[in-house]
């Protein structure tokens, strides 16, 4: 009988099911009663990881970028700095919360939690472990595509709300770019669930071989990462925010812990990025000896830092180049890859 | 009209392609290089000579005393009215060509360097201090003639040469 711990980190899902068992045969609790004690500890380990997450992220990448043009990044918040984002946080929090006086006060509010929201829910098909996921569901790939597109309504309500025509064209834009480039993602994505034969996250890290889908699908992981690149909004194709024209996209007349909630969300749609990335094209959580939440955290910051490295490096792109990069070059190239991809899996 | 045959078409895809990968590159090799700021309080860096820090009128070490005359070129020049210069009276009070007061005003003052370049005489000098945030508003206002600064190091050394005319 191996150790609990050892358990809890290699075969976290035979652990927590037996658990769960344990709970429903002898705690004499209502069977839903116990379902849902079960999924609100998955929610909050979900949400303590986001806001972890998150801190983290945002010095890396504040760190990465200082680096990338010779400067230092913040050396001042705790060793290297690493405490920086826990100051801002904190500062954000008592900064005064403004509402605009012409905006529409209750979408005005709600549009940060909607984005969040649409974010958080991510999290239930991600598969951090062996079994260490909220909920494999068997439609998996469909729901993380379709609930990430929920955050466009929020961005887009938050523009409208502001009253304000910087807010409102970031928001159109970043709806446009979303819709866009939802198509070539999906479509990469497609040909990855027809190389697996499910939908089901689980199963697709399952059916990869030991060096995953990317050598077998560099086309479509490349699509993928530009694709998902410009539908988390973020440099090159940064548009809906794009400081030099739009002052600050939709988020212009956030402030105070409003626009620390979108801040949240988008570098949580940053990290949810590369690790979807990670799941269906660099074999997920699998790898040798360490445990597999450690390989898929290694392979998805791995991923993170190329994204971050991407937008760093390339300017923006204009806003008809943006369309044309999705609708020429983009979705051809995805069709054709679904194409080669399914005859040679209908004939191999 | 603008109509690339094919064969350079698909150069031009790849030429840009590559210089994606370039771009990449630099980047990346950037991080590895060390970083070009200075952790400004722990770590300073050397000032330029020419720098402009806040305006002083050194003693002249020959003549113990400043060099100014209390010409008022440095009045006109000014284009903020950064300098107030009163004229020192001898004994039978007719005006000397020294200054009995030189009041600067930091708090004005755009560090312009006009003033130094107008002096005939080399009477004033842009020193090196840079740091000069106060609470206290009086202290903005200095009496450079009274204060009787000696400038010394790498600045003074310039500065003595340029009015004994080793320098330009």
């Amino acid at each position: 009988m191996q150790s609990t711990l050892h358990r809890l980190l290699y075969d976290t899902g035979t652990l927590v099911d037996g658990w769960r068992a344990a709970a429903h045969a002898g705690w004499g609790w209502p069977s839903f009663a116990v379902d849902a004690l079960f999924q609100l500890g998955w929610a909050v380990a979900a949400a303590l990881f986001l806001a972890l997450n998150a801190l983290f992220i945002i010095w890396f990448e504040r760190k990465v970028a200082a680096r990338m043009q010779l400067r230092r990044g913040p050396n001042r918040v705790g060793p290297f700095g690493l405490l920086q984002t826990l100051a801002d946080t904190g500062k954000l929090l008592i900064k005064e919360d403004i509402i605009p006086s012409a905006a529409d006060r209750a979408v005005f509010r709600a549009a940060p939690f909607v984005v969040l929201a649409a974010t958080f829910l991510l999290f239930v098909v991600l598969p951090f472990g062996r079994g260490l996921v909220a909920a494999d569901l068997n439609v998996g790939v469909v729901y993380f595509l379709a609930v990430g597109g929920i955050s466009v309504v929020g961005i887009l309500a938050g523009g409208w709300a502001s009253n304000n025509k910087y807010s409102l064209m970031g928001g159109m834009r970043s709806a446009a770019q979303i819709v866009s480039y939802e198509v070539p993602a999906v479509l990469a994505v497609l040909s990855v669930a027809l190389l697996a034969g499910s939908l089901r996250m689980g199963d697709i890290v399952r059916a990869q071989p030991s060096y995953g889908y990317i050598l077998l699908q560099p086309v479509g992981f490349l699509l993928f990462l530009v694709a998902s690149n410009a539908e988390i909004n973020r440099g090159p194709f940064d548009l809906p925010e794009s400081d030099s024209e739009l002052v600050s996209g939709f988020v212009t007349e956030y402030s105070a812990m409003r626009f620390a909630f979108f801040f949240l969300a988008e570098y949580t749609n940053l990290f949810l990025a590369a690790a979807f990335a990670t799941t269906l094209f660099l074999g997920g959580w699998r790898g040798p000896l360490l445990p597999p939440v450690a390989w898929f955290l290694i392979k998805s910051y791995l991923v993170v830092f190329v994204l971050i490295w991407i937008r760093w490096t390339y300017p923006r792109l204009r806003v008809d180049h943006l369309m044309e990069l999705s609708w020429k070059v983009l979705l051809p190239l995805a069709l054709l890859n679904l194409l080669v991809t399914a005859v040679l899996v209908k004939v191999l | 009209m603008y109509a690339p045959t094919p064969p350079r078409g698909i150069l031009l895809v790849l030429d840009g392609l590559a210089s994606l990968g370039k771009g990449l590159w630099i980047t990346f090799s950037a991080m590895f290089r060390k970083p070009i700021t200075v952790p400004y309080p722990e770590k300073r860096v050397v000032l330029p000579l020419r720098f402009r820090g806040r305006l002083v009128m050194p003693l002249d070490p020959e003549k113990g005393d400043n060099r100014c005359t209390a010409c008022m070129r440095c009045v006109k020049i000014c284009p903020n009215h950064s300098i107030d210069i009163e004229k020192a009276r001898g004994a039978d009070g007719e005006p000397v060509p020294k200054p009995a007061s030189y009041r600067y005003n930091l708090g004005t003052c755009i560090f312009c360097n006009l003033c130094v370049e107008t002096c005939p005489f080399f009477a004033i000098v842009m020193s090196d201090e840079h740091e000069l945030a106060t609470a206290d508003p009086s202290r903005l206002v200095i009496d450079l003639a009274a204060e009787k600064y000696s400038l010394g190091g790498k600045k003074g050394a310039w500065w003595q040469k340029k009015f004994r005319g080793e320098e330009p």
